[in-house]
């Protein structure tokens, strides 16, 4: 199947009009759409292009997409202190019947990079997810706390950004750019990520040194692709650098195709 | 919430938010620029934080992504990319005049968001002040003594070099890769353009950060590059020693703000009636 992809329409949408979107649209009916679950943090900015591209690359392949930002996040309202992992699920399935209705079909598959494909995951019941695609998503959030205070801690001394070390207090409250909260940081602590109810496809792109089982989250462990090369989510050096993955684009699409 | 989502431009291929304050007060809206390849929502979010709070105050604003960055396409016309960044943010000005009924705009950019503000700032009227971040600078005498004399004097640098051999020393002085980077245009051009800027009764705001110290480490260095223009009431000049380049600490970003709010009531202020608090 093939259609040309009109431009996407950004829109608010939710409630109170709280929740920005993109939608990208195809022509002819679709019998699935999906929505694109951001990751949290810098890694939502770094990811930007490449959910942009897949959401491209899905459209011109007939299916409908939505791209959303949580409240508190990208163009939604909110600030960044506002971040809260239930609120972040609520927005999934507030986003998942947004997208029913303007692709019109029930069928909707879930994509999310890191936390976004966790938060695909822990929405899947309710959000009524046909399918789920997870890239690198967080299963044990303590796991990734502790990832991100000592990111955090090394960026207090990174020569290559500040002319002098930072005080502790300047970096204290803060992953990589923005602020965190108790609730927040207690939220994703006590994190411990489930099988979804819904057909789940991890891809894998961690580095192999660190630890992961996706067999809790999957069950088949057919349902594991692995893409090459390695994502570098936690290096400090490219903490602004787009991520960017031709692999990956491929294998959703694919994914995707085949759930037809 | 007063953001909207705008699709908009000569070919319906700019993506945008606009904030407009509940009670539209000042004439003179703020339009902001990528920086580098980061969507317009800024490095960490800046760009939100600070149009938000802009919106606040008074000032409409619109945050957008020029032709193929972020969520914008390409507009299918044949253009120099002068001439691209020039039609780009005309088409963001007609769009804030329209929603916003502003007549004057500031514009605002980090990096190549400074240049290309830059860019525009000196051909287009409408422009009435800029805030140029880490905008365009060069290594001068006075940075080149500022960085080298601390570094002969420093017995503990000489220790190392010698214990480690010249390899090491080298590779230390390596500038890093910069995460994005402002092409040069020849120094005599941008200080004419900053004069005729000024001439023009343009206000002009730059800030430049500690995090492009490989080419820039003290305020003086803003008259060092620039000349006696840099000394006029209509520019402002700030050097942030302590912060990096794109402010990656929420307490450097919430200065940058307030800098940022005070230069513009300063220079553009918004008539009292309408000022929201």
């Amino acid at each position: 199947m093939s259609a040309r992809p009109t431009p996407e329409l950004p829109l608010y949408f939710g409630a109170n009009r709280e929740l920005f979107g993109l939608f990208h649209p195809v022509e002819a009916p679709a019998s699935h759409a999906v929505l694109l679950c951001a990751p949290l943090g810098q890694d939502h900015i770094r990811c930007h292009r490449i959910y942009r591209q897949l959401a491209n690359a899905l459209a011109a392949d007939g299916t409908p997409v939505l791209r959303f930002d949580y409240f508190g996040t990208g163009d939604s309202a909110g600030d960044s202190e506002d971040i809260d992992w239930d609120r972040c699920v609520d927005d999934t399935v507030e986003a998942a019947n947004e997208l029913r209705e303007r692709a019109g079909t029930d069928r909707i598959v879930a994509f999310g990079a890191r936390l976004g494909g966790s938060i695909s995951v822990a929405a899947s019941a309710e959000a009524r997810f046909s399918n789920i695609v997870a890239w690198d998503p967080v299963l044990d959030g303590s796991v990734y706390v502790a990832r991100m205070d000592a990111l955090q801690k090394s960026l207090r001394t990174d020569s290559r950004r500040f002319m002098s070390p930072r005080s502790e207090s300047d970096v204290a409250g803060q992953w990589i750019g923005f602020a965190t909260t108790t609730r927040l940081r207690c939220q994703l602590d006590e994190l411990r990520l489930e099988a979804a109810v819904a057909p789940t496809m991890v891809l894998d792109s961690l580095a192999d040194a660190s630890p992961h089982c996706w067999g809790r989250l999957v069950g088949d462990e057919s349902m594991v692709r692995r893409l090459e090369p390695a994502t570098p989510w936690d290096d400090l050096d490219r903490l602004e650098v787009a991520i960017l993955s031709r692999p990956l684009i491929q294998t959703v699409t694919g994914h995707v195709r085949g759930t037809h | 919430m007063h953001e909207r989502a705008f699709r908009f431009g000569r070919a319906s291929h700019l993506v945008g938010i606009a904030g407009i304050p509940a009670a539209i007060a000042s004439e003179t809206g703020v339009v902001l620029l990528n920086a580098g390849l980061v969507h317009r929502i800024g490095p960490f979010r800046l760009h939100v934080d600070l149009t938000r709070r802009l919106n606040a105050l008074g000032y409409a604003t619109l945050r957008f992504d020029l032709s193929t960055v972020g969520d914008s396409s390409s507009s299918g016309q044949s253009q120099t990319k002068q001439e691209q960044v020039c039609a780009d943010v005309d088409d963001a000005m007609r769009l804030l005049a329209g929603e916003a009924g502003c007549t004057r705009f500031v514009l605002m950019g980090l990096c190549s968001g400074a240049q290309n503000a830059h860019i525009v700032a000196c051909t287009d009227p409408k422009v009435a002040g800029a805030i140029f971040l880490d905008g365009y600078a060069y290594r001068t005498i006075g940075y080149r003594f500022r960085y080298y004399v601390p570094k002969i004097f420093d017995m503990a640098r000489w220790r190392r070099m010698l214990s480690r051999g010249s390899q090491t020393a080298t590779d230390k002085q390596k500038d890093p890769d910069p995460v994005f980077a402002v092409a040069p245009s020849p120094r005599d051009v941008v200080r004419a353009d900053f004069v005729d800027m000024v001439a023009r009764g343009m206000k002009i705001f730059l800030i430049y950060s500690g995090g492009i110290s490989n080419y820039f480490n003290h305020r003086r260095q803003f008259r060092e590059c620039f000349g006696p223009v840099m000394s006029d009431a209509r520019v402002t000049t700030t050097f942030v020693r302590e912060s990096d380049h794109t402010y990656i600490l929420t307490g450097d970003r919430h200065r940058l703000v307030e800098r940022i709010e005070q230069w513009l009531s300063r220079n553009f202020p918004v008539p009292a009636v309408g000022t929201s608090s």
